[in-house]
């Protein structure tokens, strides 16, 4: 048994080579960690529909494990804080960075919507972390290690029945997975406007998508799934394009990961240009469609 | 039908904080419940409301707490259950061992959470407590019935969007996005006086976790803020070309 154990959320027959970029991520921690302890690592795949003996079984095959990670997303840390449970073993979510001091493992964590980064290590074994999508660089060419699937046969009579399974957005890339995100905010007036900011992401390609403020999903103009901020989904980006959007200290906390936040607003005065890289004074009916023709011009050069 | 909440009591989002010799300096701080947990506590009052029972607000933590118990009582909750102790607990291992051993012998038919408390973002104690409990779970929940026994839960996860159900008892972790929470009323207020919270002194224990440092992340530098029609415009369609590309 390897010490430490990446965890895969697999549907169906996933394969490696369906991989999602933020498992790959987290390989590339297990692979830097082992390395740096001297230890080996494998991939588990798991079936989360049945998430509760999903978790069951994952405790059972990982008591000798000394470390698992997943990606920190929805399926991810509700499925490890069960594992954590079972194991009652500790566990870091949502971690942003990690490093090895001799022989202990040390985790970055935000704390206090971002306000605070705490270095936390643990006394125990196995310790559980999750790393937030887009903090780590990919592991590239399949590396040739150990894999293990562990197979459920569909319960009988689940604890938590799930009734329906509908899709929310169309959109093939999620939010926390895109290296450029155009979000929109109040100041687009209505949904009849996301047009303007749909050709911006268009042009941008396929590692664009779209996002939005709470108030925008609230008043569902979008989808719940775009929203982000302390309450919403929290995301690291390339680039965050933030349309008419104040910058409420509660939106800031979930994009402050950005390597690169442009902001366009008509008020000099909003908070968002505060945490801005760029920031465009102006009307944003006017702006898009300019940056819009602008970068078109420049990608047919 | 008998519901507890858990509330968190945790600074308030606005708050600016401050690194103290042990964790954070509290000097200042205005406190309020977590986000989530207010909501869940908005959520337990709507299921009374409908089909009658009693809502216990339960919060760990030293005597500052207590205040958020009261708020909890002043909205509508009818007894309040403070587990107290000398430190706010953070390791997750801790707290909802605590709160399992409170919880387990009480009865209660449904237990409310936040989906996550906004100070230490842990993810994780309505799971853990579910497991300790022996109760189905689920979280993020953005919309609650509960008929003849029966939770019907609906919930986002990532881009899809889940309907479940389950028979009590059980732990339901809300996020906000479920509804904002009433104010207290001025007779709330008043009633909350009168009504009793029960306080059971916990002796917590060691966990695990050890917080090695604390920092407060080093502000970013200045960026360039211009009128458009001064250039900056073309500045960022480069910029985003260039990424666009890589
Ligand atoms: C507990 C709690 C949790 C919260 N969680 C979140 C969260 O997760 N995410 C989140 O986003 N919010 C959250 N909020 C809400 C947050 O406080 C703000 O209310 C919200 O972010 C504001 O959204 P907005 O910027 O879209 O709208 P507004 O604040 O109304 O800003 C609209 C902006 O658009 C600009 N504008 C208007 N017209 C134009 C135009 N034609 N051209 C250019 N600019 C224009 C205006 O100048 C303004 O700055 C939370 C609040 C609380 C209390
Ligand atoms: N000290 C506490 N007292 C009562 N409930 C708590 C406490 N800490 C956490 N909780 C509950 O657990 C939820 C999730 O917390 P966390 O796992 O820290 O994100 C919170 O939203 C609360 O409902």
């Amino acid at each position: 048994m390897p010490e430490i154990l990446v965890i895969i959320a697999a549907s169906g027959d996933a394969t490696d080579g369906a991989e999602r970029s933020t498992s790959r991520e987290v390989a590339h921690v297990a692979q830097d960690i082992a390395s740096q302890m001297g230890w080996q690592w494998g991939k588990v795949f798991v079936p989360t529909d049945y998430i509760d003996a999903c978790a069951e079984a994952l405790a059972q095959h990982a008591q000798s494990a000394r470390l698992l990670l997943m990606a920190a997303t929805a399926k991810g840390k509700d499925l490890m804080a069960r594992v954590a449970g079972h194991l009652a073993a500790p566990l870091a979510q949502d971690c942003v960075g990690y490093r090895v001091d001799v022989s202990t493992i040390i985790f970055r964590r935000p704390l206090y919507g971002g306000k605070l980064l705490a270095d936390v290590q643990y006394a125990a074994s196995p310790v559980l972390a999750t790393f937030r999508p887009r903090t780590q660089p990919a592991l590239g060419a399949a590396a040739d290690v150990l894999q293990h699937v562990i197979g459920l046969a569909p319960e009988a009579d689940p604890r938590v029945r799930v009734e329906r399974r509908e899709a929310e957005t169309g959109r093939a890339l999620d939010v926390t997975e895109a290296a450029i995100v155009v979000s929109g905010g109040r100041g687009m007036q209505g949904p009849e406007h996301w047009p303007i900011l749909e050709e911006l992401v268009s042009v941008l390609g396929p590692r664009a998508t779209l996002a939005c403020s709470r108030p925008v999903s609230d008043e569902g103009w979008r989808p719940r799934a775009e929203h982000v901020g302390q309450t919403g989904r929290s995301i690291a980006p390339d680039v965050y394009v933030a349309v008419g959007i104040s910058g409420a200290i509660q939106h800031v906390a979930g994009i402050a990961g950005s390597r690169c936040i442009i902001a366009i607003n008509k008020d000099a005065a909003a908070p968002i240009f505060e945490v801005a890289d760029y920031g465009i004074v102006g009307d944003l009916f006017a702006v898009v469609p300019a940056l819009t023709k602008a970068i078109r011009v420049l990608k047919a050069r | 039908m008998k519901i507890a909440v858990c509330i968190k009591q945790t600074p308030d989002t606005e708050a600016r904080i401050r690194i103290g010799p042990e964790g954070i300096d509290e000097a200042g701080l205005t406190w309020i419940i977590s986000p989530h947990d207010e909501s869940a506590v908005e959520q337990a009052l709507q299921l009374k409301e409908r089909q009658g029972g009693h809502v216990t607000a339960i919060a760990l933590g030293p005597g500052r707490v207590e205040s958020a118990i009261r708020e909890a009582l002043a909205m509508g909750a009818d007894s309040g259950l403070h587990l107290a102790c000398d430190v706010m607990p953070h390791d997750a291992v801790v707290i909802a061992r605590a709160l399992a051993e409170a919880i387990s012998p009480r009865a209660f038919d449904l237990v409310l959470t936040g989906e996550q408390s906004i100070d230490q973002a842990g993810s994780q104690v309505p799971q853990r407590l579910a497991v300790a409990l022996r109760w189905p779970c689920v979280t993020a929940v953005e919309s609650l019935q509960v008929v003849d026994g029966i939770v019907r839960a609906r919930r986002p996860v990532e881009q899809e969007e889940e309907a479940v159900q389950f028979a009590v008892p059980g732990v339901v972790g809300i996020n906000r996005r479920i509804g904002e929470p009433r104010y207290p009323s001025f007779r709330g207020i008043m009633q909350a006086r009168r009504k009793t919270i029960e306080v059971v002194r916990v002796q917590l224990g060691a966990g695990p976790e050890m917080v090695q440092r604390l920092q407060i992340p080093a502000p970013k530098a200045a960026g360039q803020v211009q009128e458009f029609g001064s250039g900056i415009e073309r500045e960022v369609a480069n910029l985003l070309a260039g990424k666009a590309a890589a």
